[in-house]
C-alpha cells in the first residue's frame, strides 16, 4: 500500500498549482481552472482520507462529499465564466490585468 | 427534511421565477416583489415556532449518528436566521420601488430568496460539510447579485474579483475541513468537539486552522483578505450592499465562530492571540481608509470592515460575555449598517450620484431620509443612547474582564476615529444645496422609508431598553459555548 503522505504530497501540489495559476496569469478563463484545481486538490484529499481512516473500509460519507462539491464547483465556473462573458464585452480582452478601474 | 422556514424559503426560491413570468405578462412586474417579501415573512413566522422550542438551551437535531450529514439548531442558529430573515424582509419590501425599472426583477427576488436560505442554512447546519454546501448557496447568489446590472461595466469587474477571491477561499477552506475530517473521520460539530477535545496543537491541526480561517476570512472580510468588499459592496445594488455589509460577511463570522469553538477548542488560548491581532489591524485599517473616501458606499462598504474587527473582539476574547458582545453587535450592525445602506439607496435613487461632494444639501430637500441616515450613523459611531453603543460597550467590558484591556482601548480610540468620516456625512447633508440640480429633487418614496423608518425604531428601542435582546444573545452565547460539553 503506497503510504499516506505521498497522496497528500500530491494533493498539496495540486493545490499549490493552482494557487500559483491564480496569482502569475492573466486570462481569466485560466483564473477559473486554477480555482477548479484547487478544489479539486481537496477533492482528492477526502477520497485519500476516505480510505484510510479504517483499514479495508472506505467510508461513504466522504465520497457523497466530493459528488456535492463537485456539482457545487460546477455551478461557480458556470456563473463564472458568464462573468467572463460580460467582461469580455465590455472590455473586448480576456486580460484580467486590464479591469483594473476599481481600486480595491 | 429540511426545517420548516428553510422549507418555506426554498419553495419560494422554486416558485418565483414562474411566478414573476406570469406577472411580467400581465405587466405586474412589481407584485413579485411582494411574492418574495411574503415568502420571507411566512418563513419569519415559521421561525418563531423554533424559537420557542430552543429558547431554554434545547437543541433541535435530526442527526442519528456522528457520521450523518444533516441539521442541528440550537439558540444561536435561531437568533442569526432571525437577523437574515428579518433583514431579507426589510431589504425586500425596498427593493419593490428601487428595482422597479431593472429588468428581470423575477430573477433578483428568486437569488435574493436563494441568497437568504443559504445563510439560514449556514446557521442550520449540524455539520461542517452541510455548512458547505449552504455556504456555496449563498455565495453563488451573491456572485450574481453582485454583477446584476450587467450592462454597467463596475459591476461585472466587482463581481469577478468577488468571484476569484471568494471561490479561492471556499476552495481552501474544503481543503482545511479535509484535514479536519482526515484527523478525526467526522465533521458533525458535536463528535469534532468531543474528538478534539484533549488534542492540543499539532502540525495538521494547525494546517486546517489556517485554511479555515483564510476560507471563512475571505467572506467575513478580515484584513488583509478584505480587498474585494469595497469593489463588489459599492457595485452592487444598494439592497444587496445591505444585505451583503448588513448580514453576508456576518455569515463568515457566525461559522468561524462555530467551527473555532467547537473544532478548535483546545488550543483556545494560541487562536485567540491571533484574532486580537487580526481585530486590532481590520479595525484600524477599514477606519482609516474610510477617511480617505469620497464615494458614499466605498465609504459605508469600508465602514463594515472595521465593524468586523469590532465583532472579531469578542471572538478573540472568547468568554461569554465576549461572545454576547458579538452576536449582539452583529444584530446591531444588521439594523445601523442596513439603516445607512438603504438611506444611501435612497439618496442615489433621487440625486442620481454617489459622490458625496455632489449631494452636498440633498438633506435639505429630503429632511426624513436625512434624520433616520444621521440616527444610523450616529448609532455606527457608538454614541449613547442607540444600540451601537450597547454592544460595543459590552465588548469593551469582556475585553477588560479577560485582561486584554489594549483590545477594549483599541475599539474606543477606533470609535473615536469613526466619528470622524461619519459626521462628516452629516455635515455633507446638512450644508445649503449646492447645484441647480439638487433643488428639484423629492422625499424619498413612501415605500422605501417605510423599511428605513422599521429599522430606525429599531435602533432607537434597543439602544434604549436593550435588555431582553441581551438576554436572547447571551442565551445564544452559552448555547455556542456549551456545544463541546
Amino acid at each position: 500500500m503506497i503510504p499516506l503522505s505521498y497522496y497528500l504530497t500530491f494533493a498539496f501540489t495540486l493545490f499549490i498549482i493552482g494557487f500559483y495559476c491564480l496569482v502569475t496569469k492573466r486570462n481569466m478563463i485560466r483564473l477559473i481552472l486554477g480555482i477548479e484545481l484547487m478544489v479539486n486538490a481537496a477533492n482528492f484529499s477526502f477520497i485519500v482520507f476516505s480510505s484510510y481512516w479504517h483499514a479495508g473500509f472506505i467510508d461513504p460519507l466522504a465520497h457523497s462529499f466530493v459528488i456535492i462539491s463537485t456539482a457545487l464547483v460546477g455551478s461557480v465556473t458556470a456563473v463564472a465564466l458568464t462573468i467572463v462573458v460580460y467582461a469580455y464585452r465590455h472590455y473586448g480582452t480576456l486580460d484580467v490585468r486590464k479591469l483594473k478601474r476599481l481600486r480595491g | 427534511m429540511f426545517p420548516l422556514p428553510l422549507e418555506i424559503l426554498f419553495i419560494f426560491v422554486v416558485t418565483t421565477p414562474f411566478v414573476g413570468w406570469l406577472l411580467a405578462k400581465k405587466n405586474r412586474q412589481s407584485l413579485c416583489g411582494i411574492y418574495a417579501a411574503s415568502g420571507l415573512l411566512i418563513s419569519g413566522i415559521a421561525l418563531y415556532g423554533l424559537f420557542s422550542q430552543v429558547l431554554d438551551g434545547n437543541v433541535v437535531s435530526d442527526q442519528q449518528t456522528s457520521f450523518a450529514a444533516g441539521f442541528r439548531i440550537d439558540m444561536l442558529g435561531v437568533f442569526m436566521a432571525t437577523i437574515f430573515i428579518g433583514l431579507g424582509l426589510l431589504v425586500a419590501v425596498y427593493s419593490i420601488k428601487y428595482m422597479e425599472n431593472d429588468t428581470g426583477t423575477m430573477l433578483f427576488y428568486t437569488l435574493l430568496t436563494a441568497m437568504i436560505g443559504g445563510m439560514v442554512g449556514v446557521a442550520f447546519a449540524g455539520d461542517l460539510f452541510t455548512l458547505y454546501v449552504f455556504w456555496e448557496l449563498m455565495s453563488i447568489s451573491s456572485y450574481v447579485l453582485v454583477a446584476f446590472r450587467k450592462t454597467e461595466w463596475e459591476p461585472i469587474e466587482a463581481g469577478m474579483k468577488y468571484l476569484i477571491m471568494s471561490a479561492a477561499g471556499s476552495a481552501t477552506l474544503f481543503l482545511g475541513m479535509s484535514f479536519l475530517y482526515g484527523i478525526t473521520g467526522t465533521l458533525n460539530f458535536q463528535s469534532l468537539a468531543s474528538a478534539l477535545a484533549t488534542a492540543g496543537q499539532n502540525a495538521w491541526l494547525s494546517m486546517s486552522f489556517l485554511l479555515i480561517l483564510i476560507g471563512f476570512g475571505v467572506k467575513a472580510s478580515i484584513v488583509p483578505l478584505h480587498t474585494w468588499l469595497p469593489d463588489a459592496h459599492s457595485a452592487a445594488p444598494t439592497p444587496i450592499s445591505a444585505m451583503l455589509s448588513g448580514v453576508v460577511i456576518e455569515t463568515g463570522l457566525y461559522a468561524l465562530a462555530r467551527t473555532f469553538f467547537s473544532a478548535f477548542a483546545s488550543f483556545q488560548v494560541q487562536w485567540s492571540l491571533v484574532l486580537a491581532v487580526l481585530s486590532i489591524v481590520t479595525m484600524t485599517l477599514g477606519n482609516i481608509t474610510a477617511l480617505l473616501q469620497k464615494d458614499i458606499k466605498r465609504l459605508l462598504a469600508y465602514s463594515s470592515i472595521a465593524q468586523v474587527g469590532y465583532m472579531l473582539v469578542g471572538l478573540a476574547v472568547g468568554t461569554q460575555l465576549g461572545l454576547t458582545g458579538t452576536t449582539l453587535h452583529i444584530l446591531n450592525h444588521a439594523l445601523m449598517k442596513g439603516t445607512a445602506f438603504l438611506c444611501a439607496g435612497a439618496i442615489i435613487y433621487r440625486t442620481g450620484t454617489r459622490q458625496l461632494d455632489d449631494m452636498a444639501g440633498a438633506g435639505r430637500k429630503m429632511p426624513l431620509t436625512a434624520i433616520l441616515f444621521g440616527i444610523s450613523l450616529f448609532a455606527l459611531t457608538g454614541m449613547p443612547p442607540l444600540n451601537g453603543f450597547v454592544s460595543e460597550l459590552t465588548l469593551f467590558t469582556s475585553a477588560v474582564e479577560a485582561n486584554m484591556a489594549w483590545l477594549g482601548i483599541a475599539i474606543i480610540l477606533n470609535s473615536i476615529l469613526s466619528a470622524a468620516y461619519y459626521l462628516q456625512v452629516i455635515r455633507v447633508l446638512a450644508k445649503p444645496a449646492s447645484s441647480e440640480k439638487l433643488e428639484k429633487i423629492k422625499e424619498t418614496p413612501i415605500i422605501m422609508l417605510l423599511p428605513i423608518c422599521i429599522m430606525a425604531i429599531l435602533i432607537i428601542l434597543l439602544g434604549i431598553y436593550p435588555d431582553p435582546v441581551l438576554d436572547l444573545a447571551r442565551r445564544a452565547a452559552q448555547s455556542l459555548l456549551s456545544m463541546g460539553g
